[in-house]
């Protein structure tokens, strides 16, 4: 926490996570980032391990998806007058390691997203084939729509700032968020860097992740929100 | 004549609520109105519609008015299900609104109860001031 951030809050969306939410949060606490974990409604006792981790927790009523809670955590934290923020998975598969160097790239001047990719290094572990090409269908579509020359999409670790925070408004409850994001980041011409993070799977991330039907309804979800204000 | 005033006043009704939608689904206002003014036009010009129908290959005028039906009910489905995903954006809203609010009524009442924990052993506690017992 050098330069010009003095209060970052990392940003955890979480639903049906107790048995690795815990731990997630006490990483992330034991690297000295403010946690608000957002349990989306979860029917297990996510919030109460996460608050008893350190956590702040926000609890949605119902369940809603993780674009929504991840907006929720996003506006609690900049309530709280955070200065930068970074979305971090419930799941286990982000290492708290990999925020000081998304929080460095924010510092630079006329910086205000610090997007992680996995495909930068190489290094990222256990990704399945199938995932790849998905990831690869996903990020093709993502140049074409919005133009943005990234090398990942729908990865759920990035850094904005309090300014790049405000400039987004998710209104893809669901897994097109991810998406979205960066439609936004392409339409408020602020920018971004990418930062290489590794990604660890493991048989719980992996059970917990996108399939390929999921490609089907975040496109459909795209689709519809171009036709309404 | 009965078949042609009823048709009338049902793409009458499509027409307005066309107009309604057009505030927040565009699309599908600009759609449903292009759809019931062709079908006010062909229910009162039929022999147009009959010279219509034969050049896309469809057998007979009144076939194409119902064709037409068929789209415009197609179009208030996509517009019903557009309004219930409005509906979505609006419970998110109040959802998250729900849930920071009570994030912060939650973190307010643990300050103070973070105050009183203080206690010296071996020593009855203090009561808690008045006014905080009245809060309570």
């Amino acid at each position: 926490m050098t330069g010009r951030i003095r209060n970052p809050w990392v940003v955890v969306a979480a639903y049906n996570e107790a048995p690795v939410v815990g731990s997630v949060v006490s990483g992330i606490r034991r690297a000295g980032y403010a946690v608000v974990v957002v349990d989306d409604g979860s029917g297990d006792r996510t919030g109460d391990v996460a608050s008893l981790a350190g956590a702040v927790v926000v609890r949605h009523p119902i369940n809603l998806g993780q674009g929504a809670a991840l907006q929720t955590g996003i506006d609690y934290a900049l309530e709280q007058r955070a200065d930068a923020l970074v979305t971090f998975d419930a799941d286990g598969q982000h290492s708290p390691a990999a925020i000081p160097a998304l929080l460095a790239a924010i510092e630079q001047p006329g910086i205000d997203f610090a997007l992680g990719s996995r495909f930068l290094t190489g290094a990222t572990a256990n990704l399945p084939m199938s995932r790849r090409l998905l990831l690869s269908a996903a990020l093709w579509f993502t140049r074409a729509n919005t133009g943005l020359p990234v090398t990942d999409t729908h990865n759920g670790l990035r850094a904005m700032t309090a300014r790049g925070a405000r400039a987004i408004s998710l209104r893809q409850n669901r897994m097109a968020h991810a998406s979205e994001i960066l439609h936004q980041i392409a339409q408020s011409r602020l920018r971004f860097v990418e930062v290489p993070v590794n990604i660890e799977y493991s048989a719980y991330s992996l059970g917990k992740g996108q399939r390929i039907t999921d490609a089907l309804t975040i496109l459909i979800d795209l689709f519809a929100r171009r036709l309404y204000r | 004549m009965i078949a042609q005033l009823l048709l009338t006043a049902l793409l009458t009704f499509v027409l307005v609520y066309a107009w309604s939608a057009h505030r927040t689904v565009p699309i599908i206002g600009l759609l449903a109105s292009g759809a019931a003014l062709a079908g006010l036009y062909f229910v009162w010009v039929q022999e147009h519609a009959t010279a219509l129908a034969a050049l896309v290959g469809i057998g007979r005028g009144s076939d194409l008015i119902v064709y037409i039906w068929v789209v415009i009910s197609l179009l208030i489905m996509l517009n019903l299900h557009l309004k219930l995903r409005l509906q979505l954006d609006m419970i998110t809203r109040l959802a998250r609104a729900v849930a920071i609010d009570r994030a912060k009524e939650s973190q307010r009442e643990a300050v103070p109860r973070r105050k009183r924990r203080p206690v010296v052993l071996g020593r009855k506690a203090e009561a808690p001031p008045i006014d905080s017992q009245a809060k309570k």
